[in-house]
């Protein structure tokens, strides 16, 4: 925690978005609420969020949130003006979208030293950061990496960085699912069901739910349901996908569920079935783990420091549809194993586990504290 | 390689003899050497023979397991049975030396594990007895075609559609509107799409459990997810070649089993001259390879085959046609494709096992190299095209505009990649044969089914994630095109002629070495099939493997004009066969007139129509055809 001699430093964030569903967003909130509790003050500036989106969401009175509602030169602009005005102690920059503006502003402000920290998610890290990013990052006091894989994969590309700078900053099961309550849903769960909560959008194929699709069609138990809470623009090609194995009548898709009823579905499901090829670290593999759910992913990027074969939950490699097949015939069939990796699971997010929402704000106050502080 | 059928009917209905045996009378081709029928209350199992392995009557099908539980009919060939032999606890002796007495045994053994042990092509159904239930396969790469029907209860499959149309045949069979709109655009009708509405082809790679509570289709192989393995990067490529050389040599090794006179189809291309080379080393003394040439030069390959023929010192026959001679092979090729079928290499395949069958029963040929080694034109081409998918929206709109304003076909071609809004969608955009079908087709049927891009989504969304464009345009064209399309012409071009077709490419586990070959060992600095050439370099001079493909072509386009006008105008000018179809026939007349004209070149889309015309014909014609009514387009 905050060392009681020294006033809390002012941090300006610079989020792409906060409240909206996505692991970006939910890492964004999770800081902010670690923040809020370690009383620092601050300018929140987010580019996609609206003031009517912002209205009454954050409970913490010490930091302020501006949105730009899409903007982009308007928020460039409120950026710009913020930094230059230097009543700050620290930047947070949410997004390495948002790099290059902040450096520049900052290199006007010639004698400034205030530490700067970049949060390095996931995909729009591990390829193409060009030499003008790679000059920039070497700028950067440190590079919050949500996981190893991400850490690497900057290292890969920029290998002159002080791999010290790049600290392993994973993701935590939010405040508020942290304390959430199971409340009985109105929905009639059948049972036995697999579970997915996910982004269904064309673009987020990588995330595997048509190979789900494919290897729920091929288990033996036909009274086996499968349950996919999303929404996105890829939702009538998966209804395809579902109608051409075969299973269309045993697959629901739903969306619009509240939180309580996600709760219910991870509590109920034999398995959460997410194996996604491309997760940066898989905020929701540790909220499937919270509430008891046994967790099958793929075996790639950020999600193997959440999920370990055979431990915290079963891994198979992307893609392989028969692997996962048999995975979920495994967590279903053999019940000492469903109860190992749940526990194991859940050991991860609570009490003392890597991924509490305790443990992140610890974190967030070790990174805040360090590097030169300058109290106006 | 045989042809097998059958039908399962819980209710215990099955159809008389007489049908039974017209059916199996439409495999005859694929089995002229016996044929076999067993049948009880509920199943009635039929096959035709080809006997390449054990040619005594021990091999004779449907064949029972040792302890008569299990009855199998099976398609193809088992090249590790003997291996497998001791590892399955038989109790007493062996009947006889066939395959298809392991495969049964095998299945007897490990049950549908089976699977993970057979190496070979294979279409087959076991039936059991005691479980009363049916299990069929179809082998890895779909080098053997199987068919299935599944409606009103009863359960129907086959090697040809036109097999189990007949053996389930209840009021005639309707098009299939998803599968004739793939068609149109592909040329061929992908799996488990079948042009007929109540026939699906069973995928390469999967198995189907069938009882009286239903059936359900698992996949037991998958080379989809198999991730490019950087370490190989790391290695000398002399070790590299060695080591793809030593796995063309096994897979070729497995694939000389026969009791039967054997030989190779020989193009003077690098597949199937790589396949010879390894026939020669794996001690066949002097094989006899076979090739096609034409009196016109610019199809004629046989001069390039008899040069690589000669260093490699095999018993090389030649014939050489005048290219217009193919169309003899007409009748046939529309007679034996059960299904509408538009690749019109199929000519020249015909052609070559037909010479081949004069002198052995089983040859062996190069099919699945350009899949998995990158031997297509497109492969570097859609590597330059990716990126633009990046661009953004308005920029594509821009360029797209000034693109199609340019007068050049290139050009026009660079506006429609544009419009891609993926790797998979310009893949499916350069591999379509017919990009202006839809002004054909009853807006109906565009309205109410996918397009085959669908298809190819898929497919591809259980790949390995990072791949470049060109390997995943390369997994989509070996998990779709090499068996729907390549591997199916080369089956029923050679069953045509009674002849056994071998494709050692498609060996599995050669096919997993190549999925984790990096992309860098396939196309390199715009040459194809960069690792593999290097690997024939060992046996022929460069002259010999370094030379521009030449493919088997024909003249389409002149024979449209030519020789097959008449024909064609006949067939497009046939109202009662055009109206059997939901086509807009006086487009299709004036796609045609345009190309006579020589104002259009549009002969893949008319050889399409009118591939699509002959197979309503001539199949239709046995049987009543009600298809999709046509709705006039205002």
């Amino acid at each position: 925690m905050m060392g009681p001699r020294k006033a809390a430093p002012r941090v300006v964030f610079l989020f792409t978005e906060i409240f909206a569903n996505g692991g970006i967003q939910r890492f964004n909130r999770t800081i902010l609420d670690s923040c809020g509790q370690l009383g620092l003050h601050g300018r929140v500036m987010s580019l996609n969020d609206s003031s009517e989106s912002i209205e009454g969401q954050l409970k913490h009175g010490n930091l302020t949130v501006v949105g730009f509602s899409g903007n982009r030169r308007r928020f460039a602009l409120a950026v710009a003006v913020v930094l230059l005005r230097g009543r700050y102690d620290r930047v947070l920059i949410g997004h390495i979208n948002f790099l290059l503006l902040t450096i520049l502003v900052m290199a006007l402000r010639l004698f400034s030293r205030t530490p700067t920290l970049l949060v390095a998610h996931g995909i729009e890290v591990w390829s193409g950061i060009g030499w003008w990013r790679r000059r920039a990052l070497s700028r950067v006091t440190r590079i919050l990496c949500v996981s190893r894989y991400t850490r690497q994969r900057i290292l890969d590309q920029a290998p002159a960085l002080i791999a010290g700078h790049l600290i392993r900053f994973p993701n935590a099961l939010a405040d508020t699912w942290g304390r959430a309550q199971p409340v009985p849903t109105a929905r009639a769960l059948p049972n036995p069901f697999i579970l997915s909560v996910t982004r269904l959008d064309r673009g987020d194929r990588y995330k595997g739910i048509a190979t789900v699709i494919e290897a729920f069609s091929m288990l033996a138990d036909d009274s086996m349901q499968y349950f996919i809470v999303g929404h996105g623009s890829d939702l009538s090609f998966l209804q395809l996908v579902a109608e051409r194995c075969g299973v269309r009548d045993r697959v629901r898709f739903m969306r619009g569920v509240s939180d309580s009823e996600l709760i219910a579905l991870y509590q109920q499901c034999a398995a959460f079935v997410l194996p996604s090829g491309k997760e940066g670290f898989g905020i929701v593999f540790l909220e499937a783990m919270f509430f008891g759910a046994p967790v099958i992913a793929a075996e790639e990027k950020g999600a193997v420091d959440v999920v370990r074969d055979g431990e915290t939950g079963l891994t198979v490699r992307f893609g392989d549809t028969i692997e996962i097949t048999r995975a979920i015939e495994r967590i279903v069939s053999d019940a000492g194993l469903r109860e190992r990796v749940r526990a194991a699971g859940r050991s991860l997010v609570t009490d003392g586990g890597p991924f509490t929402f305790a443990g992140f704000t610890r974190r967030c106050a070790e990174v805040f504290e360090a590097g030169e502080t300058t109290v106006a | 390689m045989c042809g097998i059928l059958g039908l399962f009917n819980p209710a215990g209905i099955l159809p008389p003899s007489d049908i039974l045996l017209a059916a199996l009378d439409r495999l005859k081709l694929r089995g002229p050497d016996d044929s076999g029928i067993w049948r009880d209350e509920s199943v009635l199992l039929g096959h035709r023979r080809l006997a390449v392995v054990d040619l005594s009557p021990s091999g004779h099908q449907p064949m029972e397991s040792a302890d008569r539980r299990y009855i199998v009919v099976f398609n193809g060939e088992i090249y590790n049975h003997r291996e497998l032999r001791p590892r399955l606890n038989l109790q007493g002796d062996w009947r006889g030396t066939s395959d298809t007495e392991t495969l049964i045994e095998a299945y007897r053994f490990w049950g549908m594990d089976c699977l993970k042990y057979i190496n070979g092509m294979f279409a087959f159904a076991i039936w059991d007895r005691v479980e009363r239930n049916l299990f069929l396969a179809r082998d890895r790469m779909g080098v053997k075609p199987l068919y299935y029907s599944h409606s009103h209860g009863k359960f129907g499959f086959g090697s040809r559609p036109g097999a189990l149309s007949l053996l389930i045949n209840d009021d005639g069979l309707e098009i299939d509107s998803e599968g004739l709109r793939v068609y149109l655009e592909l040329g061929y009708v992908p799996a488990p799409l079948s042009f007929h509405r109540d026939i699906r082809k069973l995928p390469a790679g999967h198995c189907l459990l069938v009882n009286a509570r239903g059936v359900r289709r698992i996949r037991y192989w998958d080379y989809r997810s198999i991730k490019p393995d950087p370490s190989m990067n790391s290695r000398a490529e002399g070790e590299l070649v060695d080591e793809l050389d030593s796995l063309i040599q096994s897979a070729v090794k497995a694939r000389l089993i026969s009791d039967v006179p054997l030989g190779a189809f020989l193009s003077g291309g690098v597949d199937s001259a790589i396949v010879v080379a390894a026939m020669k080393n794996s001690g066949v003394g002097h094989p006899k390879t076979f090739t096609i040439g034409f009196t016109e030069e610019t199809y004629n390959e046989g001069p390039a085959a008899a040069k690589a023929a000669r260093y490699l010192g095999v018993d090389h026959i030649h014939e050489t046609l005048d290219v217009n001679s193919l169309l003899d092979l007409l009748p046939m090729y529309i007679q034996e494709f059960d299904e509408p079928f538009a690749d019109s290499s199929a000519f020249p395949t015909m052609a070559v096992a037909r010479l081949a069958r004069r002198y052995v029963t089983v040859a062996l040929s190069g099919d699945g190299a350009d899949e998995l080694f990158g031997g297509y034109h497109y492969y570097p081409l859609i590597d330059r095209l990716a990126p633009m998918l990046g661009w953004r929206a308005a920029t594509k709109r821009a360029s797209g505009r000034l693109f199609n304003t340019l007068p050049w076909h290139r050009t026009k071609l660079l506006a429609g990649a544009l419009q891609c809004r993926d790797t998979v969608g310009l893949f499916h955009f350069l591999r379509s044969v017919s990009k202006d079908y839809p002004s054909l087709v009853n807006p109906e049927i565009l309205r109410s089914t996918a397009n085959s891009e669908s298809w190819f989504s898929q497919f591809a969304g259980a790949f390995a994630v990072d791949l470049t464009a060109a390997e995943t345009a390369m997994r989509l064209d070996a998990g779709l095109t090499l068996p729907d399309l390549f591997l199916q012409k080369v089956d029923v071009a050679t069953m045509a002629f009674s002849l056994e077709a071998r494709c050692p490419m498609t060996d599995y586990r050669l096919v997993e070495w190549a999925m984790r070959l990096p992309m860098r060992f396939k196309v390199r600095d715009g040459e194809t099939k960069y690792l593999l050439k290097k690997v024939l370099s060992k046996y022929l001079p460069a002259e010999c493997v370094y030379r521009p493909k030449m493919g088997f072509a024909v003249p389409l386009a002149k024979w449209l004009r030519g020789p097959l006008r008449t024909w064609a105008e006949e067939l497009v000018h046939d109202d009662s066969l055009m109206s059997r179809l939901p086509l807009d026939k006086a487009r299709v007349r004036e796609l045609l007139r345009q190309h006579s004209a020589g104002d259009r070149e549009s002969h893949p889309l008319l050889w399409s129509v009118l591939m699509l015309l002959c197979f309503v014909q001539t199949h239709g014609a046995r049987r009543a055809l009600p298809v999709v009514a046509y709705r006039e387009v205002a």
